[in-house]
């Protein structure tokens, strides 16, 4: 199994597959870093000021206002609602939601990529692990050699596992690095809030605990790195199915651009929850944003996801194990 | 040897386990492909269609990543089968920069990394200019004798099957219509050609003996019958007929295979 | 040369094993964190650190839609044509908190005032403008509709009392600021019942400013007179908040009586 999942390995770096993702996620994290700065100026340049304190009650001021006017939606409505009243406990506990430095640009990267960007870069990766066997033919070597075919699956999907760990890692580290040399490196232990619970448009500050922000910004690494294997996996079986790379990559896309898009509308359609794509936000879950539909929780959401992974790779491997290759 | 679409490739597939039999089972040496896949595949050594190498991984990547693939492959197998093909002085380049030849090699290479029982080439020549095609051919038959090792080699081109093979099976529509050596095939059609004058005397008289037929250019064509060919002789020569010429003939695989399959010469090379 | 490839292929392996549990560690730790019992926080609260004086004029606007600005296209509004003269006059940077909500009432301002953040604000501001009470008397058209029935003493009364809650939290958070009170207009004024309407404003622009008087340093500052003539001219499309024009004959009026200390001396 070892050399299995070493050869699976070899091909991925032989193909600059990983060197690929890197060079992209260094030209987002680039951009973005530019464009926060960006904005920080102009918040600056606008209120003459750049206490925290000051740009924080301006959003929340900023926040009411869109509250007033009446063409918003109430599922807008609500998140606002949710977010002004976070905003204002941060304040009134004297507390900085977003230390200026890197591992608050790290945090906002990684909570504003969970759900699109990370599971696009997994996806590279994954929709063509085994497709790509097929276009290239190398599949029937592959399967004539003494070794059965749900192994040389597993090696392949461990594979998956390993690089979806380092794109996620990979991705922090630049975002880290990039964004340190512009905003200062400090900030692992600036306080954050988390533990808001949110009920409808009232958010629930009794289990609210306080956590330095380099833990914070672990556990939701792990979350994130979850969704990416989910997203990954899903793929992985779209790789096996459709046996066009390109094909595979246009199904798992569609899925996920529309749950973005039902994230923002299906409040009142509570059986979405069981969409996968509804789900990956989980890291909203942290840090108190209302979920997309009422009543969903971080275990409602990682249960769903771990359901849809356990069907994926039953599916995966029984077509895998049974298919006929031509 | 079968035409194109007569099953040749679905029966290779099925021998080393990429498609499942509608029915029946595929055994290799002993053990069935189905049940113990494995052991069959360690006495297989197979190229299905092109030896489809990963391009973006060099020669000896290839054969590395495939050796760990099998049991107990010691490091010193991968020189052994790269000297065999001949392919030493290339095998640390990128496989895309290889020609078709050197691939054809290289697939070889990495069939035999197992020490097979039997190898398995489907149309191992196909593609390949003539030069190719020969040396393929001589290297095929080299590695059969010196290795000892059966190789089952599936094409739908005559010339080559003839020269390549010591039995042949011929396949049509899926089903296997005729296997014998190659020899023994071949004898069975053998013809004996007859250029007598008159001819329309000799004819009658050999009618009398034997089916005759008449070629287009002015020979009558009876089947070679060893003990029987002199009697004929004596009884062309008493009824006063003078034997101008007597040629065995054995006929080439392509007039047998047309003959035994009924297919038009369009689909074959 | 191959086996160095060999050999990295396998230590970027190992190295990625490690980093897959470390992740599966995280998502446990954040699974299992996020549903442990909250532990209650203390949470340390940071002394907000003295605001050093940086030498900059700080401007505090509160209230309703008339400090948001609503109706001027350029979303200045008076606080930033005045914060534009000012800019001009005391050729410093100003730090303007535009803390004003859209559709506010005089309670609500009562309530934005507990604050800290706000209060703190209020605290180094060098001066406070502040609208309120629009949407108090007029409620969005309401009161025009049904003038009897509407209790506006009621409602004066309770404004009054908001206001002076207001009033008094300035007072406690910053006694040194000048406030500037602006004053209701009529924007009804050219519609049938204008002598109804017009009277109340002027009755509700009375008791404010009589307010305001009993307090130091809060002025008021009348903008009936701006609208009382071409009211049109100086009213935005929804025919009740003023228009690009009115902010500026709002922001004329205050921003003269806006001295910066240094600059009394």
């Amino acid at each position: 199994m070892n050399k299995l999942i070493q050869n699976e390995m070899l091909k991925l770096l032989a193909r600059k597959r990983l060197l690929i993702i890197t060079a992209i996620v260094a030209i987002l994290v680039a951009m973005f870093t530019y464009a926060q700065y960006k904005e920080t100026q102009s918040q600056r340049e606008r209120l003459g000021t750049m206490e925290w304190q000051s740009l924080l009650q301006q959003q929340i001021i900023d926040s009411q206002n869109r509250l007033g006017s009446s063409r918003i939606s109430d599922e807008w409505r609500q998140q606002l609602q949710v977010s002004i009243k976070q905003s204002q406990y941060y304040l009134d506990n004297n507390i900085n939601p977003s230390e200026p430095g890197a591992p608050t640009f790290v945090r906002m990267f990684i909570e504003n990529s969970s759900d699109l960007f990370i599971p696009l870069l997994i996806m590279i990766i994954a929709s063509d692990l085994v497709s790509s066997e097929h276009s290239l033919g190398s599949i029937k070597l592959l399967l004539t050699r003494p070794v059965q075919r749900w192994k040389i699956l597993l090696s392949k999907y461990v594979v998956l596992l390993l690089s979806t760990s380092l794109i996620v890692l990979v991705t922090a580290a630049l975002a880290y690095v990039i964004s340190g040399a512009v905003f200062g490196y400090h900030g692992w232990t600036a306080p954050v809030i988390t533990g808001f619970t949110v009920e409808g448009s009232n958010l629930n500050t009794s289990g609210v605990k306080l956590m330095d922000q380099w833990e914070f910004l672990l556990m939701e690494m792990g979350l994130v790195w979850f969704v990416a294997v989910v997203v990954g996996t899903l793929s992985f079986m779209l790789s096996v199915l459709i046996r066009s790379t390109a094909a595979g990559m246009g199904v798992m896309l569609a899925a996920l651009i529309s749950g973005m898009i039902l994230s923002n509308m299906v409040s009142s359609w509570a059986s979405a929850k069981y969409f996968f794509m509804v789900n990956l936000k989980l890291t909203s879950y942290l840090s108190g944003a209302a979920p997309p539909i009422e009543g969903m929780t971080l275990f409602s959401s990682v249960s769903v996801l771990f359901v849809w992974l356990v069907a994926a790779l039953v599916v995966s491997f029984t077509v895998f194990s049974r298919q006929d290759v031509y | 040897m079968g035409p194109n679409g007569a099953g040749k490739t679905t029966t290779i597939r099925m021998l080393v386990g990429l498609i499942k039999p509608t029915s029946g089972s595929m055994v290799v040496c002993g053990y069935n492909v189905r049940t113990h896949f494995t052991k069959a595949m360690e006495k297989i050594g197979c190229i299905v269609e092109n030896p489809e190498l990963y391009p973006y991984l060099t020669g000896k990547e290839n054969l590395l990543h495939f050796a760990r693939m099998l049991p107990n492959i010691p490091e010193t197998r991968i020189t052994e089968v790269v000297a065999m093909v001949g392919l030493e002085a290339r095998i640390d380049e990128k496989v895309k920069t290889y020609s078709l030849g050197m691939r054809q090699r290289l697939g070889i290479a990495q069939a035999m990394l197992n020490h097979p029982k039997v190898l398995i080439l489907d149309e191992p020549t196909n593609g390949l200019d003539p030069a190719g095609i020969r040396e393929m051919r001589q290297f095929i038959r080299e590695l059969a004798e010196q290795e000892g090792l059966s190789v089952l080699v599936s094409s739908h081109l005559l010339g080559e099957i003839q020269l390549l093979c010591d039995r042949v099976a011929i396949i049509k529509n899926g089903e296997i219509i005729q296997v014998d050596s190659v020899k023994n095939l071949l004898s069975s059609q053998e013809k004996m050609l007859w250029k007598v004058d008159p001819m329309e005397r000799g004819k009658a008289v050999l009618t009398q003996l034997t089916d005759v037929s008449e070629s287009t250019d002015g020979y009558l064509v009876t089947a070679f019958e060893e003990k029987e060919i002199p009697k004929w002789n004596v009884k062309l020569i008493n009824e006063g007929i003078s034997v101008l010429e007597m040629n065995r003939k054995l006929p080439a695989l392509e007039d047998l295979f047309l003959e035994v399959t009924g297919v038009g010469g369009s689909s074959i090379e | 040369m191959i086996h160095l490839h060999t050999k990295r292929v396998r230590y970027i392996t190992i190295f990625a094993s490690i980093v897959c549990l470390f992740w599966l560690f995280c998502l446990g730790w954040a699974v299992q964190d996020y549903y442990s019992a909250a532990s209650p926080i203390e949470i340390k609260q940071k002394e907000p650190e003295k605001a050093v004086d940086t030498g900059k004029f700080s401007l505090v606007a509160l209230g309703d839609s008339l400090t948001r600005g609503t109706g001027d296209e350029s979303g200045k509004g008076y606080v930033g044509l005045v914060t534009d003269d000012l800019k001009e006059r005391f050729g410093k940077k100003i730090s303007v908190h535009n803390l004003g909500v859209s559709g506010a009432v005089s309670s609500e301002l009562k309530n934005q005032m507990k604050q800290k953040e706000i209060k703190r604000q209020l605290g180094e501001a060098d001066a406070i403008m502040l609208t309120i009470g629009g949407n108090d008397l007029f409620q969005g058209g309401q009161t025009l509709i049904d003038i009897e029935t509407a209790g506006i003493e009621d409602i004066q009364e309770k404004y009054l009392q908001n206001l002076k809650d207001v009033f008094t939290t300035i007072r406690s958070v910053n006694n040194q600021a000048t406030v500037y009170m602006i004053g209701l207009y009529n924007p009804f004024i050219e519609l049938e019942d204008n002598e109804t309407t017009s009277s109340i404003v002027r009755e509700w622009n009375f008791q404010t400013e009589d307010l305001a008087s009993s307090f130091s340093d809060i002025v008021f500052v009348p903008t009936y007179d701006i609208f009382q003539l071409s009211v049109n001219d100086y009213l935005y499309t929804d025919k009740f908040h003023p228009n690009k024009e009115g902010y500026k004959l709002i922001a004329k009026r205050i921003s003269p009586l806006i001295k910066w200390e240094e600059e009394k001396k």
